[in-house]
């Protein structure tokens, strides 16, 4: 009797989570809007059709707001299109939704073309409209966009012909940025929508123009299925027709359905994946040997230059001179990032560093040299052998990083016992997340920041050194909730006016680019109000059991991730060239 | 709830049938005990593995005084006869032996701190709550639920976040110990009210009250003596659960952020180095059977001393 | 009887109130901000006078703006229509709706596992006390089960039967390649997901209900009126009929006392398999620094032991009658 009853129970237990699993994908799964695809509802996604990712997704796929930086994989890239893709490993820009964009000769007007035979995904057609109506969407402040602090108007001429107008001296780097960064939304859905409100809209199973459409979502996926009528099918058509993109679960999860060959994609970053890439478990990264991944952005020890020591320009010198980047690029990551240029620019902008002039002015490790020139700028060192602040108060600086983010930690480590090593006490530790945001932000009074040193990596790989630059200098001080340039506080005014002369210098004008870099180069190594350590990784590895022809140096040289910004970078290209393994017989 | 993971000591274990009054023994001199012990196989056993554990951790890291998170040995090297290898090491290249010596160290130090800690605060609310009664009986045993409810997890991230500021060793296994100590003693609390309970009408205890003697002193001097077999049995059950408690903080990342445990170890192989889907079984076998054999051999014990305190059961 | 049970309601409302106090006041004691975690967990890379904008959006959003008494105010308001607030991590998703696509998961693993493994473990551990070759393996079984931590049994399950031995998926709630439907494809496919997790909780949960009732059982055999009923000559069926009804009452009251434990065990067994129940979602919520889903899951789990709880307290008056004269009494 008993057993029966208990047998009931579980029966009944499974058969609930199975009605109200069918019940959330009902609820989420809506008919493929266009009448493209295969009319009979498909449940499941055949192997050998389907690419399986990972690595974006932290939390479970919530918004598919293009507008929302949160927005789930591939809303951007996969469902909406940028009117430009843009290279940063050929540094070249593609014309994506447009068909061309050109200069007036005052460089003060910009048309773009629209391309032909765009439809969305509800057969409208694509037009100038919309793109006029995307741009102007920037006058919502939710929407978070400075676009309009430099464009005047934006109209459309005629159905294939955008005409905007900029205000005097354009900020053309930020514009070619807005190019291939900024989603294009379809006016003839979006246009009620458009106020303050237009965030809270998460916008399940949305229009958009791309090559893949909304399939469903739950807590642990994202599922895109093919858009047979995208634009490119004909001419160069994606391969997948699925794409599943998985929500990051514990580490182990990921690496054990990689080597499964159950993930295609994984855009984890794995701890000693080096090994795992050489010991013959069939998984390739984008380089065969060190330093296996592309770098994505550049992890700098930023220094709180309110602080006593930290202020000094040639204590933050010797303070440099003193970290062993080597190390951490060893020992911490098994060479699966570099060490970075003392510039801090990404090996893509290699072109924009000076290196004759800088030659003198970069400094590298050495402890013997790095106590030199504290005793050279007064620092003397305390009974303990660590020196103190020059009215003699002893110096204690503490470097944070977020608790949990292992490869940091670690990094932090062998930065304190370098800095100790060269008499300069430095304390590691790892609060969490939140608290060391709280420390480094500078309070909305404007007051001081809290922290001493951190370790940071905002600056993602784009289009233009110009970003980095405006990171470093910009001004007035950023604060409050949405800080993200300059936690250093460095105020210089010359270096900052050449940062504005720089996002104003059109992207073809190469030769002003280099030398207003090679000037702000000279500022940064003398004054080092940032100190560059390496070059974190675009983390990607692939298993190559259904796909194959991932992006890589010797094949196809494209970037391999599916992060946010990434598939206009580019990465959608990689979902053309894949190439299905033929199953083994 | 202790929402914090796994096993809190079986309750069901202890020693207790309600309403029985024989679940509590009288207390035996120690020759008599020591005869018994001598012969009851559980307890022979349990003592055997446990020695050689808390050998292991004494020892090992004097044997074997690599640093557990240097990572400057070979990497991945199975178990060998290789100095410093003698079980292997991780794909950091630290030594496998180091670190399980060092984590079972950390293992007994939590299991000790912790289930001691647990130990004496549910002492003191289940002797209280169990002798008084009335009004301070229920305002015990609504603390007692409130801490069987809330979530434990959460606070532990709210206190190591203050703490950190003033003191860097919050997230220390020291933190960690106390911690588990302060939340799984929920259950001991309830299980020595009711044994309380049933000693608190007898003879004796009415005598000692006629007597004029205090509540506390007739607490310590006559209930606790009358149940410490039970007490000891329930710290040992607390032991083991603190070191689970410990081992699932470890596990979800919310563990000690320096030194090592078995728990940490069993993350780092897992998170980090994926270590058992690529063959390093010697890095992520070995911490799980240290807590299985510390906690096994814990339980075991325990049944072990019940039939050498109750009578009735060596029969069997 | 209705005496004994509006006290007891008492003491769960009362207890209730003060663990969701507590629970409302944690995300408010963290140190940080979570608009300041938020914006720069996003990688927001808008101009700082965007950014600005994009927070007073968010703050507005979690109602973070208000007055903290308010916000008090508005968390009872809220519970009471079953509203949990909102996610800062998931772009202000309801944390009700989150942890309602969640809660059948860790409910179709918890509730067979538990009552599987309290009926077999019982039955198992009832077996064990009369023959003496059953307690003799069985025994060390129960201690190695028992003593199991959770993660660890199920790491070791994932890796043999399903990455070694292909038998069972060892990830996910049901295959990355299916869309939930009411399909035969689709249950089976549930099933083979829900297999190993369900077993890693089953084995530990057994090994302690077995080892529980084996020594209870023996206890009971030793008690006085068994001693009793067999010096009368009762057949010693009946004794252990009687036996065994008196140990279930201890093992009723572990359950209850374990329900917490288990609850959290099935929590990191669903870490393990990326199953995606309460235990995940709570694991991305630590991760994310995500305090209102954090408070919100936390709650659903108070509320969810303290009704397990009464539950069981009226099951133990349907079982003993000793409670239901004890009642009136106001002892134990």
């Amino acid at each position: 009797m008993q057993q029966g009853k208990t047998r009931v129970l579980s029966l009944l237990a499974v058969l609930t989570i199975a009605a109200s699993a069918t019940a959330c994908g009902t609820a989420t799964t809506t008919p493929n809007a266009s009448g493209g695809a295969s009319a009979a509802p498909d449940q499941t996604y055949p192997r050998a059709e389907t690419l399986y990712t990972t690595g974006k997704q932290w939390g479970a796929p919530s918004t598919w707001n293009p507008l929302d930086p949160n927005a789930a994989m591939g809303v951007v890239g996969l469902q909406y299109e940028t009117l430009f893709l843009y290279d940063p490993l050929k540094d070249v820009y593609t014309p994506w939704l447009a068909a061309s964009g050109t200069w007036d000769t005052a460089k003060t007007t910009y048309t773009i073309k629209t391309r032909d035979g765009v439809k969305w995904s509800d057969t409208q057609a694509f037009t100038a409209d919309d793109v006029a109506f995307t741009i102007n969407l920037a006058s919502i402040k939710a929407v978070g966009s400075n676009l309009l602090s430099y464009v005047d108007s934006a109209t459309a001429s005629d159905a294939s012909t955008v005409v905007v107008k900029f205000k005097a001296n354009p900020a053309y780097q930020e514009w070619q940025q807005w190019l291939y960064n900024s989603p294009i939304l379809p006016k003839h859905i979006w246009s009620s929508k458009a106020d303050e409100n237009i965030l809270k809209d998460t916008n399940a199973n949305g229009v958009g123009t791309g090559p893949y459409m909304y399939k469903t979502a739950s807590a642990d996926r994202m599922v895109w299925v093919r858009n047979d009528a995208w634009w490119g099918a004909a001419t160069n058509p994606v391969k997948p027709k699925y794409i599943v993109d998985i929500v990051n679960g514990a580490n182990s999860v990921a690496l054990g359905q990689l080597l499964a060959g159950n993930i295609d994609l994984s855009n984890n970053y794995f701890p000693g994946i080096s090994q795992i890439v050489n010991g013959g478990y069939g998984i390739t990264t984008y380089f065969k040997s060190a330093p296996y991944m592309l770098a994505g952005n550049t992890a700098v020890l930023v220094p709180n230059l309110t602080k006593p020591a930290l202020k000094d320009a040639a204590f933050r010198k010797a303070l440099a001179t003193a970290i062993n980047p080597d190390d951490i690029v060893t020992k911490d990551y098994g060479d699966i990032v570099q060490k970075a240029d003392p510039s801090g620019l990404l090996p893509i902008f290699d072109k924009y560093i000076d290196k004759t002039q800088n030659a003198p002015l970069n400094y590298s490790f050495d402890t013997a040299k790095a106590k030199q020139m504290l005793a050279a700028a007064g620092y003397k060192a305390g009974s303990d052998g660590m020196v103190t602040n020059l009215d003699g108060s002893p110096l204690k600086l503490t470097l944070e990083v977020p608790d949990g983010w292992s490869d940091w930690m670690a990094a932090e480590n062998m930065i304190a016992a370098s800095a100790q090593a060269a008499g300069i006490n430095v304390v590691a530790t790892h609060p969490d997340f939140n608290t060391v945001v709280a420390d480094r932000n500078r309070p909305d009074d404007a007051t001081a920041p809290k922290f001493d040193l951190i370790i940071n990596n905002d600056v993602q790989v784009g289009n233009t050194p110009w970003t980095w630059y405006d990171y470093v200098f910009r001004q007035p001080l950023p604060s409050g909730a949405g800080e993200n340039r300059n936690y250093e506080g460095y105020k210089n005014d010359t270096a900052w006016g050449l940062v504005q002369q720089l996002d104003k210098t059109p992207v073809e004008d190469l030769t002003t680019m280099k030398s207003l870099c090679s000037q702000l180069q000279k500022i940064q190594l003398t004054d080092l109000p940032v100190i560059p350590l390496w070059y974190n990784g675009v983390w990607s590895q692939v298993s190559n059991s259904v796909w194959t022809n991932f992006p890589s140096d010797t094949g196809n040289q494209v970037m391999p991730a599916t992060w946010n910004g990434y598939w206009q970078m580019g990465a959608i290209n990689m979902l053309t060239q894949l190439q299905a393994v033929p199953p083994a017989k | 709830m202790s929402s914090v993971i796994a096993s809190e000591p079986k309750a069901e274990q202890a020693p207790q049938s309600p309403g029985a009054a024989a679940a509590v023994p009288t207390p035996k001199p120690r020759g008599e005990f020591l005869y018994f012990a001598l012969r009851s196989r559980k307890f022979l056993i349990a003592s055997t593995i446990l020695l050689i554990l808390v050998g292991i951790a004494v020892l090992g890291p004097i044997i074997d005084s690599t640093n557990p998170n240097a990572q400057d040995g070979l990497m991945n090297q199975g178990p060998s006869l290789k100095a410093g290898y003698w079980m292997g090491s991780t794909s950091f290249g630290e030594d496998v032996f180091s670190q399980f010596a060092n984590g079972l160290r950390a293992t007994f130090f939590v299991g000790l701190l912790g289930g001691g800690l647990a130990a004496l605060v549910g002492m003191a609310i289940g002797f209280t709550a169990g002798y008084r009664g009335g009004w301070i009986d229920e305002i015990l045993n609504m603390v007692t639920n409130v801490f069987l409810v809330i979530p434990t997890l959460a606070l532990l991230i709210v206190i190591a976040s203050y703490l950190q500021r003033s003191w860097p060793e919050a997230r220390g296994i020291l933190f960690e110990a106390i911690f588990v100590g302060l939340t799984s003693w929920p259950w001991a609390a309830r299980a020595i009210r009711a044994q309380t309970f049933t000693l608190r009408s007898r003879d004796f205890i009415d005598l000692a009250k006629l007597s004029g003697r205090r509540g506390w002193k007739i607490i310590l001097q006559e209930i606790a003596p009358n149940m410490s077999s039970y007490l000891f049995m329930t710290f040992i059950l607390l032991f083991g659960g603190a070191i689970l408690i410990a081992a699932s903080l470890d596990f979800i990342g919310l563990g000690p952020t320096n030194g090592m445990s078995l728990g940490l170890m069993m993350y780092n192989s897992l998170n980090y180095g994926a270590a058992l889907f690529l063959g390093l079984w010697w890095w992520f076998i070995p911490p799980g059977i240290g807590i299985m054999a510390t906690v096994g051999a814990l339980y075991v014990m325990n049944v072990g001393l019940d039939e050498i305190f109750n009578p009735k059961l060596r029969e069997i | 009887m209705r005496r004994y049970f509006g006290r007891k309601l008492l003491t769960y409302t009362l207890t209730l109130f003060i663990a969701a106090t507590i629970d409302w006041l944690i995300p408010r004691f963290m140190p940080g901000d979570p608009v300041y975690g938020l914006m720069s967990r996003m990688g927001n890379n808008s101009s700082p006078e965007a950014a600005k904008a994009l927070s007073d959006y968010y703050y507005n959003l979690f109602g973070l703006n208000q007055p903290i008494w308010q916000q008090y105010l508005n968390f009872w308001g809220g519970l009471l229509h079953g509203d949990l607030g909102r996610s800062v991590f998931e772009h202000g998703q309801p944390v009700t709706d989150a942890i309602m696509a969640a809660v059948p998961y860790t409910l179709a693993l918890l509730i067979p596992a538990i009552l599987l493994s309290w009926w077999a473990g019982n039955s198992f551990g009832a077996l064990a006390a009369r023959r003496k070759w059953l307690d003799n393996t069985m025994l060390p079984v129960g201690y190695i089960l028992t003593a199991t931590p959770y993660m660890w049994l199920g790491i070791v399950l994932a890796f043999v039967f399903g990455f070694t031995l292909k038998m069972f998926p060892f990830a996910n709630s049901y295959g990355l390649n299916l869309e939930p439907s009411f399909t035969w494809l689709f249950f089976t496919d549930l099933v083979a997901h829900w297999m190993l997790p369900f077993l890693s909780l089953f084995l530990v949960m057994f090994g302690g209900w077995a080892i529980g009732m084996r020594n209870m059982i023996i206890y009971e055999l030793d008690a006085d009126y068994s001693r009793y009923l067999e010096a009368l000559g009762a057949p010693q069926r009946l004794v252990r009929k009687y036996a065994f009804r008196n140990a279930m009452l201890p093992q009723i009251t572990g359950l209850a006392l374990q329900l917490g434990v288990i609850v959290a065990g099935s929590l990191v067994t669903e870490i393990v398999f990326s199953y995606q129940g309460v235990g995940l979602l709570l694991f991305n919520a630590i991760k994310s620094e995500d305090y209102f889903l954090l408070q919100g899951i936390f709650l659903f789990v108070i509320v969810g032991v303290l009704a397990a709880n009464f539950l069981v307290d009226i099951a133990y008056v349907i079982v003993d009658p000793r409670t239901r004269v004890g009642m009136r009494g106001g002892t134990a």
